[in-house]
């Protein structure tokens, strides 16, 4: 009986304050929970490896990683060796072959990764002798096989092929250059030249200089006993030997003295890259990092509130997200604002993220703020333990930083004691962008004119995707862009020969996948042009322009060009269209010089009446046109002439080069005849 | 492509090597009044809770004139309630120390909050409010329609092969809904007006269309109480949710297509239809494409960038959807490389998978890489959290989490070969070569 009266009290309790919800009042917490760190175990090898024992019996599951300590280093003409040989580390030792490596790592749902600093794995508790065994032999008899050398060089090569269209990996090059400069490991940008000369001679010293117990910590993390850690690491790495490890000290990048303005080019981009960023002296675990940490998170961490992202995504909708980073480095530290924003937008959205980088300087935040932010980084620390090689980290970082060994400890107090002033402090200490780089990458003409106005000089950068500055040197205040063209005019032969004549048929080959191909154009004076395409000496194609009208042929059918397509062959098909510039309205303005294959070269920019453009370049010394950009829907197309011979008089390229993107072919003319008067019925439609 | 597994967990042990204890993932659930499912999990190793909410409602529940509505919410959903500031929402659960997110599948949209344990009722006074009183109104729905088109220019538009999915889903599918992206048309977001997203909120954000999980530090009598005062005055949703029938007929023509993107090297996709999720075929189409190209061993790897350096990357993803999915397997062709010789590679090693059984060894390898991919996604709370509340949406059976291993480790070779031979078909595929835009003649 009194079961039931009780159980018809509950009930009527619980219904009572289903009735009285008041929803528009927040729950208040509960007693805060204690947080606790998990103990760590540290202990060193006669070798002087330093062991790191983290245990968490969650899920049977060990984690294994040996990192080491040492200095970035310079590559030079062989940028990339240092990542090189970290990956082929791991692709052959002197008992097994890549592919056996795959398979035992595979066999058992491991992995086991190697880089230029280290090598991890991660493992069921029940296979960790077996990957601790794979991880030994890899670390102690790398066989630096030829092949794979070729493979990764080849991989790489691809990677920045596929990287160079991305504006976030120009964007990347490009803060890195402008930041370090190319003389600073963080500076130097992997090109495919620097990729084809490394030399295995070259990563086998890396491993052999580096890759020490002395300069390593070997972290354990997971379903074992540090008893049983301890066994492990003296088995599998106590014979590890000694040697001596060079330091590298480098220079502090200098600081800008006011705002660098430099944009890249992305072809065909919708959207830009913005970013603002500069060096710092930060130190991972210095006394300033955590109250810096609090201001960085208001500012623009992680988190989708913060003031960047509020005002350039939720307020503006410039964005799908901007964030900001303070980067703590031994070396240098550095601090980076960035996002993809709308191409059209692009300055206004600079100016948005500035604002806010001068708000965080000149107001102090809200106190209500800041103990949001902090309750923010309090509960993201609580979280962060979720994860035991959390734990592992927190503990090298105290060894490598020689932090006080309470440092992650007292993170929590420490945190609280964040105020409004100290907050404002730091800002005023790290954010510094009158000496930023003000980075944009996206369509760089529409850049240089919006971006100028973030320069003090009136100074805006043009870099390419390896950060280097795109020259646009100064040019003689005489010369016109007309003056080159009637240079290149003389240095063919000269206007009188051109003009005399009427036709020109041109035999040239080209391989595409291995198959060969050959390309017939035929041109005749003033705007006739057919070119054939044949594969095994049929025509598999047809571009045909009778001087008014033009059109394409092909097994898929026939299309007639309208509008700009018409308008680029009928300018394509004028025969030296150079002689008959002003006739056609187009335009040959003089942006400046750059070198073409390391030769100095004038570019010259040919706008059409309807404002088509194309880049043409022409060599300072010799005259002559070597290569050509043109824009094609939203790729670029490059072409390059050499090997230029006489024929009748007039000099003509005999080697051609085309790329657009990844894709490059070779041309070789193969025959040149000239006024052998061709039949206009040639070029019907 | 991160390769997505609705994959539950038994630390299952296996007779070699040292043993661990066979652990079940414990919890308890049950109903609500108007239908809410309630899932309760609990872990005390660290002071955190996750508070999620799965709404059984994706892109497939999407009109063909209004795609990308789904996703759409899982944006709307952060402009706040009655009782919840515009902007406050996430400000909220980050001030009291916690993290969100959502996101959006074919079949089902999903909101989470990681909170320190004490603020249990906070995330689920959040979650409550977003289910009951969600602004869906004018403002909210003109800031998210910004956002999403510019998340979509990112993540499609301008991203390289960021096309490729919905060109291969509006090919794979003709008559289902999982023929266009969750993301959807940019234009059907702009046109819709606003009563079209109040009428969808009405339909889908529902309690009997949803499934609550609480999990971590919490206790049940408590996390009960609590969701309880929380969701038990939400009415329940009387008429029929819509959900589109499976219409889709098996395929017996092979589709093949070129598409032109903003790329720098080529793609080699195929796309094969596949059964549902869930389904035994479904375990065993998941084990033959970890055959093909999960590892640096596996079939496609080995042959087609390491030894023949055909491709730079290789990928094989069946999708897990509700209904029959596709699997792809993909390609990256190496600098120069003409799509048509990667693909008749990846043809050998498809036909060698229907014509000869997998070795004891490898088919060893599969059932160990299986094991530790489970272990491996229930080391969190919010992974359990995740997969509890997929299993209870899809199969109304969230103790899958439980069982799961036992049905991948009961698909035999013979399986492998028969599924190779009933799907990887090539009149059952859709093949498409996506290349640069340059190359377009």
């Amino acid at each position: 009986m009194k079961k039931l009266i009780y159980s018809i009290f509950i009930l009527l309790l619980t219904l009572s304050v289903n009735a009285q919800l008041d929803r528009s009042i927040r729950p208040n917490p509960g007693p805060a929970p204690k947080i606790q760190l998990a103990d760590y175990k540290l202990f060193t090898l006669e070798n002087g490896l330093k062991v790191i024992v983290v245990e968490n019996h969650k899920i049977p599951k060990i984690t294994y990683q040996l990192s080491l300590d040492i200095d970035p280093i310079v590559e030079g003409d062989q940028a990339g060796y240092v990542s090189i040989t970290g990956d082929l580390l791991r692709t052959g030792t002197k008992t097994k072959t890549k592919a056996e490596i795959d398979e035992a790592i595979d066999f058992i749902g491991a992995s086991l990764n190697t880089t230029s600093t280290g090598i991890s794995g991660s493992v069921l508790t029940k296979f960790s002798g077996t990957l601790l065994g794979i991880m030994s032999d890899v670390l102690f008899n790398p066989s630096f096989p030829a092949e794979e050398l070729e493979k990764l060089k080849k991989q790489n090569i691809s990677g920045i092929q596929m990287a160079k269209n991305d504006a976030k990996s120009i964007a990347s090059n490009i803060n890195s250059t402008v930041m370090f400069g190319n003389k600073h490991p963080y500076g130097e940008i992997n090109s495919e030249k620097a990729f084809e000369n490394i030399t295995m001679d070259k990563c086998k010293e890396y491993y052999k200089t580096y890759f020490r117990p002395n300069v390593a910590y070997l972290i354990i993390v997971g379903d074992i006993t540090v008893k049983e850690a301890q066994a492990q690491a003296n088995q599998y790495f106590g014979k590890w030997e000694k040697g001596v490890v060079p330091a590298h000290p480098y220079n502090f990048p200098e600081m800008n003295k006011s705002p660098r303005v430099v944009i890249g080019n992305r072809d065909g981009a919708v959207q830009s890259v913005i970013m603002v960023s500069y060096p710092l002296d930060f130190k991972t675990g210095n006394p300033d990092a955590i109250k810096a940490s609090v201001m960085n998170s208001i500012l623009g961490g992680g988190s989708l509130s913060s003031r960047i992202n509020a005002n350039l995504r939720e307020k503006k909708a410039y964005t799908y997200g901007a964030y900001s980073s303070l980067n703590p480095d031994k070396l240098v530290g550095s601090f980076n604002a960035s996002g993809e924003v709308k191409g059209e937008a692009t300055d206004s959205a600079m100016v948005a993220l500035l604002f806010e980088i001068n708000r965080m300087i000149s107001e102090p935040v809200d106190s209500k703020l800041l103990e949001q932010v902090k309750s923010r980084m309090n509960g993201s620390f609580a979280r962060s333990l979720e994860n035991p090689s959390t734990i592992a980290q927190f503990a090298l970082n105290i060894e490598k930083y020689k932090l006080p060994k309470d440092y992650y400890a007292t993170y929590l107090e420490k945190l609280s004691k964040v105020s409004v002033a100290d907050v404002q402090e730091m800002a005023k200490k790290y954010l510094k962008p009158e000496n930023a780089n003000i980075i944009a990458v996206g369509n760089a003409d529409k850049l240089q004119k919006t971006m100028v106005k973030f320069s003090n000089d009136g100074k805006v950068e043009l870099r390419d995707y390896y950060g280097n500055p795109v020259k646009a040197a100064e040019t003689p205040s005489n010369l016109t862009g007309m003056d080159v063209i009637s240079k290149y005019l003389e240095a063919i032969g000269g206007k009188e020969k051109l003009q005399k004549i009427n036709d020109i048929t041109t035999k040239m080959g080209m391989e595409m996948q291995g198959m060969k191909i050959e390309i017939i154009n035929k041109q005749k004076a003033p705007n006739k042009l057919k070119v054939e395409t044949l594969m095994g000496g049929n025509v598999v194609s047809t571009q045909v322009c009778n001087g008014v009208k033009a059109m394409v042929k092909s097994p898929q059918g026939n299309m007639e060009l309208t509008g700009e397509q018409l308008e680029e062959m009928l300018s394509q098909a004028t025969l030296n269209v150079e002689l008959y510039l002003d006739k056609l309205g187009i335009k040959a303005e003089l942006k400046g010089s750059e070198d073409v294959d390391g030769q100095p070269a004038w570019k010259v920019q040919m706008t059409s009446p309807s404002g088509k453009n194309t880049v043409d370049f022409y060599d300072q010394k010799s005259g002559l046109k070597v290569k050509s950009v043109a824009q094609q829907g939203q790729m670029s197309v490059t072409s390059t002439y050499s090997d230029y011979r006489p024929v009748e008089g007039v000099l003509f390229p005999f080697k051609l080069k085309q790329s657009a993107g990844p894709q490059s072919f070779d041309i070789i003319v193969s025959g040149v005849e000239v006024n052998k008067g061709i039949e206009d019925s040639v070029f019907e439609l | 492509m991160k390769k997505i597994l609705t994959l539950g967990i038994a630390f299952f042990v296996v007779a070699f090597g040292k043993t661990s204890l066979a652990t079940d993932i414990g919890f308890k659930e049950f109903d609500l009044p108007n239908g809410l499912h309630v899932i309760v999990h609990e872990d005390h190793s660290v002071p955190i809770v996750a508070v999620s909410v799965m709404y059984h409602v994706g892109s497939k529940n999407e009109q063909a004139d209004r795609t990308g509505f789904a996703h759409f919410f899982e944006h709307l959903m952060f402009e706040g309630t009655k009782y919840i500031e515009r902007f406050q929402y996430d400000k909220l659960v980050e001030s009291a120390g916690g993290t969100l997110n959502a996101n959006t599948s074919w079949d089902r949209t999903y909101y989470y909050e990681i909170l320190p344990s004490n603020q249990l009722e906070l995330g689920l006074w959040l979650e409550s409010e977003r289910m009951l009183h969600a602004r869906v109104d004018s403002i909210g729905i003109a800031t998210q329609k910004g956002v999403v088109i510019e998340e979509k220019k990112q993540s499609v538009d301008n991203r390289p092969y960021g096309s490729i999915m919905e060109e291969t889903l509006k090919r794979a599918y003709i008559n289902h809904p999982y023929r266009w992206t969750t993301i959807g048309n940019a234009d059907h977001i702009r046109a819709a007006k606003d009563e079209e997203f109040k009428k969808f909120y009405e339909s889908f954000y529902v309690p009997n269309n949803a499934v609550l999980v609480l999990a971590g530090d919490i206790s049940f009598v408590d996390a009960k109480k609590m969701a309880e005062k929380y969701f038990t005055d939400i009415p329940v949703k009387k008429e029929e949710i819509y959900r589109p029938a499976m219409t889709e007929e098996i395929k017996h023509t092979e589709v093949r297509d070129t598409i032109y993107d903003n790329i720098q090297l080529p793609a080699v996709l195929q796309a094969y239809h596949i059964p549902a999720m869930g389904s035994k075929d479904f375990y065993a189409v998941e084990m033959l494409s970890q055959l093909l190209a999960t590892g640096k061993s596996s079939r496609l790897y080995k042959s087609l960038v390491d030894e023949q350096q055909l491709a730079i990357q290789v990928a094989a993803i069946p999708f897990p959807f509700e209904d029959p999915g596709l699997a792809i397997i993909f390609a990256l062709p190496n600098m120069g490389l003409d799509c048509a010789k990667i693909e008749a590679a990846m043809q050998k090693e498809i036909e060698k998978a229907q014509t000869e059984l997998v070795p004891e060894m490898e088919f060893q390898k599969l059932k160990n890489q299986v094991e530790n991919q489970i272990v491996t996604e229930n080391s969190t709370i919010a992974s359990r959290a995740n997969i509890l509340a997929e299993n209870y949406t899809y199969f109304k059976d969230a103790n899958r989490i439980n069982t799961d291993l036992s049905k991948y480790l009961a698909v035999t070779p013979e399986d492998l070969k028969r599924v190779a031979n009933d799907y990887f078909r090539k009149d059952n595929r859709v093949v498409l070569y996506d290349l640069p835009k340059s190359s377009k003649k």
